[in-house]
């Protein structure tokens, strides 16, 4: 039996998080230029620098997999967008979406990285080399915070997260938790790839790492996979820490609250090498984590 | 000038509109014009020229310009400075690296007829007979307005579809290809490849 109103709600749901991802990475540059005190581009900007993207008359393939690395990434974070509730509307459901999501969240990395090795730049294998250490460093702190969380509510149920955290208050007025939540930030600004752990595109060193060798309609993808990896982030960390959300608007607002916490870190640190990077993670998120999950016991 | 023109009637099977999406041209140019991504690739002294547009005063990311390091996502390629035979090499292999429509902006006088250098043994003097600029300005060296200036005429050109540079390469690669080999010898491309890439 074919279920239209699903179908079309999952649609629509797409077509906002697309939206709604590309004026956040719009957002993201307004305000980094701002605090710069520079006027900065339009917050429609990505939305034109896709199109222009897809406009190139060639796009430079290197094989199957250099094709398929960028549809991988956005297929997986389409599918980590379904699995997360976002205004009472969650397409896939299952006993343990927290895990799902979490790692799903990751895997578009892997996506590109996939590509990107394919296409032999020795930039590429730089920039992945980089990503997957930063991947495993922030495994051990990732893994605490979401322990800690699950340990405190009981469940891995996403919706039924939300529902507790709204008949009980939202997690962060735990204390335990509110320790959880500092390790989530830090890690959380090494998943959108900002700056203090901005290790694997660092443009000023391996000139965009594993994205080097993507440009044209490749790029234009992946762009648009940015877009909906940083709506599902954003919403998966509102829907753990404040409360997730009943309706758009005011999922809107804490998607915003959450966003402007990694861009103003973003715009006052300077980039970590991969080894300080490591040791950074192994050591003050780790130490917060465990005593998040001590008290939590 | 005339020599061009022989080369282009050669071949007319080069395509340039993609048939399945003509009607989105005008869009497309509209975005095209209105982010222009540049190649991290300074030459000569005008690099300097560039941190002021960057920054607060200037602020080029207004109009939706970005430096951006890798070449094939890039559009615009500025050429500041005098260019030495070793630096075109390398400016033209990373021209044929970036993606169609890309354009070139010559900067500063030295590009156009070797300015100060005029009778140096190791400067080229006329880049457009390497590669095809799009826009030069003139000066030594042009201060950040003249190449706002410069890159608010790209701009124009390209809504217009006078901005035509990466055209008249394909068009007219035989010519080019001539010229380039004439200064560098036969073969250099595969050369300067081995020296960096060995087991090619």
């Amino acid at each position: 039996m074919f279920d239209w109103r699903l179908i079309l709600d999952a649609i629509g749901i797409l077509i906002y998080a697309l939206i709604v991802g590309f004026i956040f990475m719009g957002i993201e540059r307004k305000a980094m230029a701002r605090i710069q005190r520079r006027i900065g581009p339009p917050i429609y900007q990505p939305i034109i620098d896709t199109l222009k993207l897809l406009g190139k008359k060639e796009s430079v393939s290197h094989g199957f997999v250099y094709n398929f690395g960028p549809v991988f990434a956005l297929g997986v974070s389409i599918t980590a967008l379904l699995f997360i509730p976002i205004a009472n509307f969650q397409l896939f459901s299952s006993n343990a979406d927290l895990i799902v999501v979490a790692y799903l969240l990751e895997v578009p990395m892997l996506g590109i990285m996939l590509g990107a090795m394919s296409s032999g730049n020795p930039y590429s294998a730089l920039g992945v080399q980089r990503g997957l250490l930063t991947m495993v460093a922030m495994q051990l702190p990732y893994g605490l915070a979401i322990i800690a969380l699950v340990q405190h509510w009981g469940t891995f149920k996403l919706s039924q997260l939300v529902a507790l955290q709204q008949l009980q208050g939202w997690s962060i007025t735990v204390p335990a938790l509110a320790l959880a939540f500092i390790v989530f930030d830090i890690v959380f600004q090494a998943l959108l790839g900002l700056e203090p752990f901005d290790i694997i595109t660092a443009p000023a060193e391996i000139s965009m790492g594993p994205m080097v060798e993507y440009g044209g309609k490749h790029a234009a993808l992946l762009f648009t996979q940015h877009a909906v990896q940083l709506f599902a982030e954003t919403a998966f960390f509102a829907v753990l820490f404040f409360g997730g959300a009943s309706n758009l608007l005011d999922l809107f607002l804490k998607q915003l609250l959450v966003l402007f916490i990694a861009i103003f870190v973003a715009s006052i640190y300077p980039r970590f090498t991969i080894d300080q990077a490591a040791k950074f993670f192994w050591k003050w998120p780790t130490i917060i984590g465990i005593i998040a999950v001590l008290l939590t016991v | 000038m005339d020599e061009r023109k022989d080369f282009g009637e050669n071949d007319g099977v080069i395509h340039y509109e993609l048939q399945e999406f003509k009607l989105f041209e005008p869009l497309f140019k509209w975005a095209r014009k209105k982010s222009l991504w540049i190649v991290a690739f300074c030459t000569g002294c005008g690099g300097i020229e560039m941190p002021p547009l960057a920054t607060a005063r200037y602020d080029f990311e207004r109009f939706g310009i970005m430096p951006n390091p890798a070449p094939r996502m890039a559009d615009l390629f500025l050429i500041t400075g005098y260019v030495t035979p070793k630096t075109l090499k390398r400016i033209i292999i990373t021209y044929e690296m970036m993606q169609d429509p890309k354009y070139l902006l010559a900067h500063g006088s030295c590009p156009i007829n070797g300015g100060v250098y005029w009778d140096s043994y190791n400067v080229v003097k006329q880049l457009d007979k390497y590669i095809p600029i799009d826009v030069a300005i003139a000066g030594c060296m042009p201060r950040p307005e003249a190449v706002m200036d410069g890159i608010m005429e790209i701009m124009r050109k390209i809504e217009t579809g006078e901005a035509d540079g990466w055209k008249r390469y394909r068009e007219n690669y035989e010519y080019y290809r001539r010229n380039q080999d004439k200064l560098f010898g036969e073969g250099w491309r595969e050369k300067e490849a081995k020296r960096w890439l060995a087991w090619i």
